[in-house]
């Protein structure tokens, strides 16, 4: 099984080029359950960073220490390059976040909510208020339910006037925990539209996703959480090429095909159903296809497999990981 | 230090360190704000409007049931304050507050102190007001000092209501004092203002311990319930004569101590007192909530 | 890294335990501040120069002052309803708790003395012929004639709440051969430095283990008297100075017109001192009937008396202020009686902590500040 994983994340970034830089972050709760251990983070500035994980993996618990909500038990964790928490409240005003689902006060209008949270941000400007909750409620489609109140929302509004909590001010890093629960394909579509375009800006977004697809589509980087560890981090480019190609021929001859691939030098041959499979190496089909024939393989089909990402996975989280939703 | 707390310092923005004394005028002015928004929210809220509208009421209904009725007979050995409403109008505002500062007065404010809190952390939205970031001591504060202004709110409510309905329904003239002698009439409304202090005192300390409640649960009811049980239990205490040694312990003894401004020269000492022990709930209580707040993983 | 944890959240509850500690010093910074200050040191007096300077002191009149004055009772007595029922300005309710009492003494003829109770205040005001009891509860001025000598005659009326002077002056008579006298020159009273006499009877039959009476180191007024029991450490009977100021008081305040609506009525001392019905006769009466025997500290006083008498009066002023009370508080103490019998005869006897009485089958009543054993004894003396 390959390795991904990045013990030294600073080694291979220098941290100032990060948006969210962790060492040793962990989180031990009183009940003795260790929700996250010893998260090694490195997220590069201006990326689009999917993390991943399946419910329950400690992907929560580490964004809320990121965020200063949960006091880890152990390690330190920098945001905008700050030490937090003691920068606390000089980074998180330029850090936008969704955590864990929206959370309004039902009796107030979506304006009055957001009007709510750029109050409580110190180095909000009141004077630019109405016109910046302006935008973001139009930068998420709630510009004619603005004056609805909160408890007439329905699920897909709620998630769309928290992401436009989120978008409230100039920011330099986005944190955005599922942010496309409870959303219909349209309304998925248009986050990731927006995520998309908030990240051209050159803003980094943090997404927090059990979701392979969506991740897939839009990030640039990803890191893999399973049971509070971190399994995977990197480029999503690099962790597909870190598994293997596969070489997959379909043929009644199993016996003498897969006797083929071991003569041609080909690890990891699995006799399977009606086929047979072989890493492909750095060999070219071609070849091998012509040494079947040349064995006497009756080859009814022949494919190359490149790795999905779901396969990484898999592999990665060794479990049932839900990759549909 | 890898704890939570610790996010005293304000930036007011992004841009180069401005003077210290523009930081200063800055942090104050988004603190206000901030203030300003929990204030709206507190006092837009429909329970909350209507808490406010039961205790503006409750004076009017005394006056009207004095005034049909007639005061209660001196025989009867009754506060002899309900007496006085019937000669003058302004005795109703005491005769109110005395009521209303032992029970529901005191509910009114340990229902927004409790909630205040609990009941954010309850919606959610303490999450996002604390990473917008609202600072832990400088929302705690700012919940603090907005519990204070609806105390005064409350307090308010009733003297206004009493001073209205008795004006309208009792004669109203000069005040004559428990010690016999005689104040004119904006004198004693004067005396209405320092009574209304003393109290909203004594129910910004009651705001304390509800506060202190409100950090160490996610549920508002749990918070308010707590304050109001405590409440009950300790005026239960208050008059079990073999405990009356703890009596000046007690927060709720000296709720009703103001009956000093009615003497002549005014007996500020039992208020003095009362301030102080006031003072020291506040101090306690204040410094339990904020340990508590600025400690606390917020996992909801 | 989770040690920085444990010790952040030391550091963080380290506040409130200090804000804790901070407020019961405060509390307890009374004591704690008199002992850093030490202990206010007076030119040493034996109890005889004492004694001269404070005759002296009285004689040529107390200072204009005014204050606060405290008085607590734990005299024990049995079954008494504390608070239920005790209205704060009743004379009965001194019997019990604490009460405070605020007095501004301008001169001789010229004082002022309010009771204070919840929502409720009782005054005495006296301003040379003119004299004023006002009680709010009832919304009544009682203008009292022949006030010439008003504060002293209706002072020994209300025994309980009178001034430390009336109670000092009572104390310093009785002080005689049965007694032994000490003095110490370190004592405090409402802040300021003060003698205190100690008076302790010598006769082992006594309940009062010790009467100590404070003067104040300057002006030699009495701040503060306490009687105290043999069977307690605190003081049974206490009155005395919370704060006082020698300064002439504002004239305010003994000035009085009864304000509009109050129910004004007059009366004469003789009226005052006559409150219960009949009361008048009854005291010449017991007069006639009553004798004592030994003396000083231990002198048991014998009256003919029976249960019925106790009760008749209470009864009738049942419908009067304080009336209630003192039925309440007879049939509480008669109800607490023990029964005893010896050669002298039967009867109850109740038992305080200062006082013992005897009520025999056969119509006395022999009252003490004694043991029960020596009133059976004095009740075998006849």
């Amino acid at each position: 099984m390959l390795t991904v994983r990045e013990r030294t994340p600073s080694a291979t970034l220098p941290a100032e080029d990060c948006s969210i830089v962790t060492r040793g972050l962990t989180k031990r709760f009183r009940s003795g359950q260790v929700a996250v251990d010893a998260l090694d983070l490195a997220v590069p500035r201006g990326s689009v960073f999917g993390f991943l994980g399946p419910n329950g993996s400690g992907k929560t618990t580490t964004i809320r220490m990121l965020l200063g909500l949960v006091a880890p038990t152990g390690g330190a964790w920098e945001l905008l390059g700050t030490p937090m928490p003691g920068g606390t409240a000089a980074v998180l005003s330029r850090v936008g976040a969704l955590v864990e689902g929206p959370a309004f006060y039902p009796y107030l209008s979506g304006e009055a909510n957001l009007r709510r949270y750029d109050a409580a941000d110190p180095a909000a400007d009141p004077r630019t208020a109405s016109a910046r909750i302006g935008l973001a409620l139009d930068r998420v489609g709630l510009a004619a339910a603005a004056r609805k109140r909160y408890r007439a929302y329905s699920l897909g509004m709620r998630q769309r006037l928290a992401i436009a909590a989120a978008l409230l001010g100039p920011r330099e890093l986005l944190i955005l925990d599922e942010p496309t629960n409870g959303l219909d394909p349209q309304g998925t579509r248009e986050v990731r539209g927006l995520i998309k375009e908030i990240a051209a800006g050159g803003t980094t977004v943090f997404v927090s996703s059990h979701l392979l697809a969506e991740v897939e589509q839009m990030c640039s980087h990803i890191a893999v959480m399973r049971t509070g560890r971190l399994v995977a981090q990197g480029p999503i480019a690099g962790l597909r090429a870190g598994e293997a190609v596969r070489i997959r021929v379909e043929t009644p001859d199993l016996a003498e095909a897969a006797a083929v691939l071991a003569a041609s030098g080909l690890a990891q041959v699995r006799t399977g159903d009606g086929e047979v499979s072989a890493e492909l190496g750095a060999d070219a089909p071609e070849r091998i296809c012509a040494a079947l024939v040349a064995g006497g393989v009756a080859v009814r089909g022949l494919a190359v497999q490149r790795p999905s990402l779901e396969d990484v996975f898999v592999g990665l989280t060794g479990e049932g990981f839900d990759v549909n939703g | 230090m890898s704890t939570v707390s610790g996010q005293e310092t304000v930036s007011i923005g992004t841009g180069a360190a401005p003077l210290p004394r523009a930081r200063a005028v800055g942090a104050l002015r988004a603190w206000l704000r901030l203030l300003g928004s929990e204030v709206g929210l507190t006092l837009r809220r429909p329970r909350n409007i209507a808490m406010l509208a039961v205790l503006a009421l409750v004076p009017v209904l005394i006056g009207v049931a004095l005034r049909t009725f007639g005061g209660p007979d001196e025989t009867d050995g009754g506060p002899s304050v309900f007496g006085q409403v019937t000669g003058n109008g302004l005795f109703l505002t005491f005769a109110a507050l005395s009521i209303l500062v032992q029970l529901l007065l005191p509910v009114a404010v340990a229902v927004v102190a409790g909630d205040s809190v609990a009941g954010e952390a309850g919606l959610g939205t303490l999450r996002y007001l604390l990473a917008a970031p609202a600072g832990r001591t400088r929302l705690l504060g700012v919940k603090y000092a907005n519990a204070v202004v609806f105390c005064l709110a409350a307090v308010a409510a009733v003297a206004l209501s009493s001073l209205l309905a008795g004006v309208l329904l009792f004669p109203a003239g000069p005040i004559t004092l428990l010690s016999g002698g005689t104040i004119p009439l904006l004198d004693g409304v004067l005396r209405i203002g320092v009574v209304v202090l003393y109290v909203t005192a004594g129910m910004a300390a009651l705001a304390a311990v509800a506060l202190a409640f409100s950090t160490m649960t996610e549920a508002a009811v749990g918070a308010i319930a707590s304050t109001v049980g405590l409440v009950v239990v300790v005026q239960v205490l208050g008059v079990i004569p073999q405990l009356s040694v703890f009596q000046p312990y007690l927060l709720t003894h000296w709720w009703n101590g103001f009956d000093g401004v009615l003497r002549d020269p005014m007996a500020t000492g039992e208020m003095g007192q009362g301030l102080l022990v006031f003072a020291a709930y506040i101090a306690v209580f204040g410094s339990i909530a904020w340990a508590r707040f600025t400690g606390k993983d917020i996992t909801c | 890294m989770s040690e920085q944890t444990r010790r952040g959240r030391a550091v963080r509850w380290g506040v409130p335990i200090a804000t804790v500690a901070l407020v019961a010093g405060a509390i307890g910074a009374g004591p704690v501040i008199a002992a850093v200050q030490g202990d206010p040191v007076l030119p040493e007096r034996t109890a005889a120069q004492l004694l001269a300077d404070a005759v002296r002191a009285t004689e040529s009149g107390v200072k204009p002052m005014s204050g606060t004055v405290m008085q607590t009772a734990s005299l024990g007595l049995p079954g008494l309803p504390e608070v239920a029922g005790m209205g704060g300005t009743s004379p009965a309710a001194l019997l019990a708790g604490s009460h405070e009492l605020k007095v501004w003494y301008g001169g001789e003829d010229r004082f002022r003395f309010a009771l204070p109770g919840r929502m409720s205040e009782t005054d005495l005001i006296v301003n040379g012929d003119q004299a004023w009891l006002w009680e709010s509860e009832t919304n009544k001025a009682t203008r009292i004639k022949g006030a010439g000598q008003a504060g002293q005659d209706h002072d020994r009326a209300m025994p309980m709440a009178t001034t430390p002077q009336q109670v000092a002056d009572e104390a310093l008579k009785r002080a005689d051969a049965g007694t032994a006298v000490s003095v110490s020159n370190t004592e405090k009273v409402a802040g300021r430095p003060a003698y205190q006499l100690v008076l302790t009877p010598r006769d082992g039959s006594s309940l009062v283990k010790e009467v100590k009476l404070a003067l104040d180191g300057e002006t030699f007024v009495p701040l503060r008297v306490q009687v105290y029991a043999k069977s307690a450490a605190e003081p049974a009977f206490e009155i005395g100075f919370t704060s006082v100021t020698f300064t002439p008081p504002a004239p305010d305040n003994f000035t009085f017109t009864p304000p509009a609506g109050a129910k004004v009525e007059e009366k004469t001392l003789a009226d005052l001192g006559s409150r219960p019905e009949g009361g008048q006769e009854r005291a010449e009466a017991l007069k006639g009937g009553l004798t004592t025997v030994g003396e000083g500290w231990t002198t048991v006083a014998v009256l003919p008396f029976s249960t019925q008498d106790l009760k008749g009066p209470a009864q009738r002023q049942g419908d009067r202020p304080g009336g209630q009370d003192a039925a309440v508080v007879t049939d509480a103490l008669l109800k607490s009686a023990r029964q005893v019998s010896g050669a002298w005869g039967s009867g109850k006897v109740i038992q305080t902590k200062l006082v013992s009485a005897l009520l025999t089958d056969d119509g006395r009543l022999l009252v003490g500040a004694v043991t029960p054993e020596k009133l059976t004894e004095a009740a075998g003396r006849r």
